[in-house]
């Protein structure tokens, strides 16, 4: 049974349909990537499955459970977490404080505390700077924070939004390193990256979106080397 | 040199009333993007309701306090939340602004038309024995103005900075949708900030009532020093209001004994602009050039 299943999704803002009809699929363990030019939905499509933004028509599926415009919070009580495009953080707090809200559904615990100690052993750079303001820090230090505390509430599944944009080529590398980590604890992963090359290199599958609907899909490496999407969205 | 230090006591004790305003402001700023422009009001309406228990209904003092900080609470923070807030903040700042102005005139002509256009008497609430320290005599109704502002500000930070909901409001302050992300009820979290600002105007009502008479335009020059200390403080910061409020109350009683009494509200004007000049995010203001 897929982790997560979304049929014929609409949504949209206003009086603007942005979505029409979205279709995909996450299989437990599977890095799934969505790709598609800047404006393409993608963002849409992950607020949409979040709560964020209402559902106009179509469902989605987690778990096996139905959850069609359920809110945030009973989404990541049912072991779904967001990270979502850009730089988020609560730039004037600490960021062992920044991580701790990553937990805020959750009551104070000590297991919350080891899974904290967890985070920082993925992300050591946290830990060395776990009581400075989120806001001081790097933008892939940010990133990291971000990753680390959407792994706090141990969920089955992360929707991860262009987690590399804007960041230097090195730092680039440590985020893919991490995801690659993060894939081999059997991690189940559904992100959009624009580096969508690199992105595909790491997939076990992929979508392709334009003008919010499904235009093509298939495994990571087919759609790398389909010649379509290379010439369309790939730039090779 | 003996009033200067009267002065200050005084200055304090106005200015802590004001500071209590300010904080008020500033939380509602923070988690709601509202600027508040009934704030004064916001601190007369429960001086009136306080005169109504203690005189109509001739409750004992703690009860009628007790009663005017739950109505303040459920008036000015739970209905004007979901009549005003909710409904007009989805449209942008503006038009909520403009409400709450239309709000403050609607309590103020209310309580004229309705209640009375003339000054009520209020209760003291300390004993106005003088108090001695060295050559020095200070109020004590005073001191015990700037001792409850104390406790009341204290706590506050407290729940702030100790406990979950003050996590998340501190959380809502700084990133709103980041907020929504990780699970906290923004909108729930917003109700609860209107009615820790209508609690805290309604202490700070049943303080200044003694002191100013309660009268319905009253709420004109508090809401304003209000407004100046959040600015002169700095806006994203409850410390800020804190100092901006004792500041202005210090400014404003200084230049009332030093300077001129018929232009007293005109010196916090100054130190608004040359705050504004100088320092425009406020003394202790964050620029927030991460928002
Ligand atoms: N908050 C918003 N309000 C109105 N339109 C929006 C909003 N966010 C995105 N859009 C529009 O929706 C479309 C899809 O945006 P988005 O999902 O962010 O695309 P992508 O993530 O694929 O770049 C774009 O045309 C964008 O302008
Ligand atoms: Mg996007």
């Amino acid at each position: 049974m897929a982790l997560l299943e979304v049929h014929d999704l609409h949504a949209g803002y206003g009086k603007m349909e942005i979505l029409h009809g979205i279709t995909l699929k996450v299989e437990p363990g599977q890095i799934v990537s969505i790709i598609g030019p800047n404006g393409a939905g993608k963002s849409t499509v992950f607020k949409s499955i979040f709560g964020l933004l209402p559902v106009r028509q179509g469902r989605v599926l987690f778990a096996g459970e139905e959850v069609t415009n359920r809110s945030p919070e009973a989404l990541l009580r049912q072991g779904m977490t967001f990270v979502p495009q850009g730089r988020n953080v609560f730039p004037l707090m600490t960021v062992e404080e920044n991580l701790l809200l990553g937990a805020y559904i959750r009551k104070r615990s000590p297991e919350l505390l080891e899974e904290v100690q967890r985070v920082y052993e993925t992300f050591p750079i946290l830990r060395e700077k776990r009581t400075a303001r989120a806001g001081d820090l790097s933008g892939g230090q940010q990133q990291m924070l971000e990753m680390g505390r959407s792994l706090l509430l141990q969920p089955k599944l992360i929707l991860l939004d262009e987690p590399t944009l804007g960041l230097a080529p090195l730092v680039f590398k440590e985020i893919f390193r991490i995801i690659e980590g993060l894939r081999q604890r059997g991690q189940t992963i559904l992100m959009v990256e624009q580096n969508a090359a690199k992105a595909l290199e790491i997939s076990d599958y992929a979508y392709v979106l334009e003008l919010g609907k499904n235009r093509y899909e298939g495994s990571g490496e087919a759609i790398r080397n389909d010649e379509r999407v290379k010439r369309l969205y790939l730039g090779r | 040199m003996t009033d200067v230090f009267q002065l200050l006591v005084a200055g304090l004790s106005i200015g802590s009333i004001y500071a209590m305003a300010a904080i008020g402001f500033v939380l509602l700023w923070q988690t709601s993007n509202t600027i508040n422009f009934a704030q004064g009001e916001f601190v007369v309406l429960p001086a009136f309701v306080m005169v109504l228990f203690l005189t109509v209904f001739r409750f004992p003092f703690a009860a009628a306090f007790v009663a005017t900080v739950i109505v303040s609470t459920l008036l000015l923070g739970l209905l004007v939340k979901k009549v005003l807030v909710e409904r007009l903040l989805k449209m942008g700042v503006l038009p909520l602004v403009i409400a709450t102005i239309g709000l403050s005139m609607l309590i103020r002509y209310s309580l004229q038309q309705f209640w009375t256009p003339l000054a009520l008497p209020f209760p003291a609430i300390f004993s106005r024995q003088p108090i001695r320290v060295g050559g020095v005599i200070f109020s004590s109704e005073e001191v015990m103005n700037v001792l409850s502002a104390a406790i009341v500000i204290g706590t506050l930070q407290l729940l702030i900075r100790r406990t979950k909901l003050g996590w998340a409001m501190q959380a809502v302050a700084q990133n709103r949708d980041l907020a929504s992300v990780l699970g906290i009820n923004v909108s729930r979290l917003v109700g609860v900030t209107f009615m820790l600002n209508a609690a805290l105007t309604a202490v700070a009502a049943v303080l200044i009532a003694p002191v100013y008479l309660v009268k319905y335009d009253i709420g004109i020059g508090i809401g304003l020093k209000a407004f100046y200390a959040a600015i002169i403080g700095g806006f994203n910061q409850i410390r800020g209001a804190l100092l901006g409020g004792l500041l202005v109350g210090l400014v404003e009683t200084y230049s009332a004994a030093y300077i001129s009494n018929q232009f007293r509200d005109a010196f916090a004007l100054v130190i608004l602009i040359g705050v504004l000049l100088l320092k425009p995010e406020g003394l202790l203001g964050i620029k927030e050039e991460w928002a």
